[in-house]
């Protein structure tokens, strides 16, 4: 159990997949579960293989590099740990090893995507919330980690000061 | 399958006032709603004999409101769940009732919405502890401060205003056209007319879909429907309202990890609207009236899109044009919605179409008991829809997740 923000940090030990992540941040390595059968890359922990059913999977680690695809500030929080804290930036990172892969062949006109949400944070300083005025769609983010305890880590994104992908989208709020 | 169109009815409805202190228990808010909804039915406890409830830990079980108002129940069950259960549940009644298990189903919701369990976890002054420990599927979104519900919807809201332009100003509209049809409705929280400036203007919750009245108002509360065959509700004290078809809950293929997969702004509607309308032998053009759930001024446009009431990226533009005005071609939330009557996990929406279709919207005209309206939507005044015979309700989870429910008269 690691302390974070107020908040008590519990990866269970019978929870593999969670525990591979975080265990793995602490190294300040960014891995993702990926298929032993289909090869496919997922971007939340889970059991089985949402593309095949499968059981098998390995630990693969990616670059840590992608775009920011949605984002959001949050003015006021819930959580009592983060009212300090507010505005705070949560951002939707696709990360650059699959992207807009066809959901069983297409079906629907589904794609899937490697995803994974976060605080976007100071480059320099992952405690530090990054200013709103800097979050955007389009703009190129990688991978930081907070260190929470000895065991575990915490993924989280900076601005990687790359060209954005395409032209950099904020709401003009 | 077979199709039950019309073989079943929603046959009473009743609530509590809606308010942000009930100074009660859950149970006795579930009691009263309860107790309304068979005092409008004209049932008496004999006459109910199965009960379904959905909750998030914050209840009170049907065991103990069936106690106190003397049911002998043959059939009950306590679902977990909020948004879009009960359209679900509705269609759980009916199977139920099919299955000969029971014959007529009181279905209820009682929350403290405001002053025991707040949804998005703030804790409370003599509420629920607050919620400390993150474990599980949970490491990946309360660690970074992604918890509240307009916390996690976002990504969705977002990113329809990049692909498709949505702007603030459309999604005050709903809360503007919500809030005249509140000030119609005596029981409303919140009956103020309010414009789009005193939206933009109220502070923010989560930047860019949510101000604060870009949100529903929790609320202390307690709602009951009850269901039974089309046979026994021709016996009943009001007319009965027939149930077309109900789909739910469905789900996109991802659901809980809706934003891995494209569109994330495709609501659930877009795969539930099959079943609902070939089920209901309608299409949404024939709908008079929408209960498009209203959590947030966003979800109501993703709804109406996802059913086909208008198409992918319109949905701004829909609800800006009038239509969902009362007055206009297709009002929705007529009681103000969960913006401003109150927030009960949707069944109040479901409420207020039946009385709708009853013809007996309890406006402030001084006969609406007797269907007796004056059809002038000013502020205080009418807020039934002019011979309204057909309505939908769709209902909220999340994204990827929805009911829907088509109701007549």
């Amino acid at each position: 159990m690691a302390e974070y923000k107020g908040m008590n940090i519990f990866v269970a030990p019978n929870d593999h997949e969670h525990l591979g992540l975080f265990k793995a941040a602490r190294q300040h390595k960014l891995v993702v579960q990926k298929c032993a059968d289909c090869g496919r890359l997922r971007g939340h922990p889970g059991r089985a293989c949402p593309f095949c059913t499968s059981l098998n999977w390995d630990w693969q680690e990616v670059s840590g590099k992608g775009t920011i695809y949605s984002y959001e500030i949050v003015t006021q929080a819930t959580r009592p740990a983060f009212r300090d804290w507010v505005p705070y930036p949560v951002v939707l990172v696709e990360l650059d090893e699959q992207r807009q892969v066809p959901w069983q062949g297409g079906l629907e006109g589904h794609t899937v995507s490697l995803r994974m949400a976060g605080n976007l944070v100071k480059a320099d300083n992952p405690l530090e919330r990054e200013d709103e005025e800097r979050v955007a769609i389009g703009q190129r983010v990688k991978v930081v980690f907070v260190d929470l305890d000895d065991e575990l880590g915490l993924v989280q994104w900076a601005l990687s000061g790359e060209p954005p992908e395409h032209t950099p989208w904020r709401a003009p709020v | 399958m077979g199709n039950l169109r019309d073989k079943y009815c929603i046959v009473g409805v009743g609530e509590t006032e809606y308010s942000r202190n009930s100074g009660r228990t859950q149970r006795a808010l579930g009691v009263e709603a309860l107790r309304a909804a068979m005092g409008d039915a004209g049932l008496g406890p004999q006459d109910v004999n199965g009960m379904l409830s959905y909750h998030s830990n914050d209840s009170v079980p049907s065991p103990v409101l069936a106690h106190d108002l003397g049911l002998r129940l043959d059939f009950y069950m306590d679902c977990s769940g909020g948004g879009s259960s009960i359209e679900a549940l509705i269609g759980i009644a009916m199977g139920v009732i099919e299955a000969g298990m029971c014959h007529t189903v009181a279905i209820y919701r009682a929350m403290n919405g405001y002053t025991f369990a707040r949804i998005g976890g703030t804790p409370t002054a003599g509420g629920r502890a607050p919620v400390t420990d993150v474990s599980g599927p949970a490491l990946e979104s309360v660690s970074y401060g992604l918890t509240s519900a307009a916390q996690s919807f976002h990504f969705s809201f977002t990113r329809h205003m990049y692909e498709y332009g949505t702007t603030n100003e459309q999604l005050a509209q709903v809360k503007v056209v919500h809030s005249r049809h509140a000030s119609n409705n005596p029981k409303a929280l919140y009956k103020q007319r309010v414009t789009v400036a005193d939206v933009l203007n109220s502070r923010w919750i989560v930047k860019p879909g949510c101000h604060l009245l870009d949100c529903c108002v929790e609320t202390d509360n307690a709602t009951c429907i009850i269901v039974t065959t089309a046979e026994r509700a021709r016996h009943l004290r009001k007319r009965p309202i027939y149930i077309m078809s109900v789909a739910g809950r469905v789900s996109n293929p991802f659901t809980s990890h809706h934003y891995q997969m494209d569109p994330i702004t495709r609501h659930a509607g877009y795969y539930a609207s099959r079943i609902l309308w070939r089920n209901a032998g309608v299409e949404p053009e024939d709908i008079q009236l929408t209960g498009a759930y209203d959590a947030f001024t966003f979800t109501p446009i993703l709804m109406l899109e996802g059913f086909g009431f208008c198409q992918p990226g319109e949905g701004g533009a829909y609800v800006s044009s009038g239509i969902i005005e009362l007055g206009g071609k297709r009002p929705n939330n007529t009681s103000g919605g969960q913006l401003c009557e109150g927030y009960t996990h949707g069944m109040n929406l479901v409420i207020e179409n039946v009385r709708q279709l009853r013809h007996q919207a309890d406006d402030s005209c001084p006969n609406w008991e007797k269907g007796e309206h004056t059809y002038d939507y000013s502020e205080g005044g009418c807020r039934q829809v002019k011979d309204v015979e057909l309505a939908a309700n769709l209902g909220w989870a999340m994204p990827a997740t929805t009911s829907a429910l088509v109701l007549r008269r």
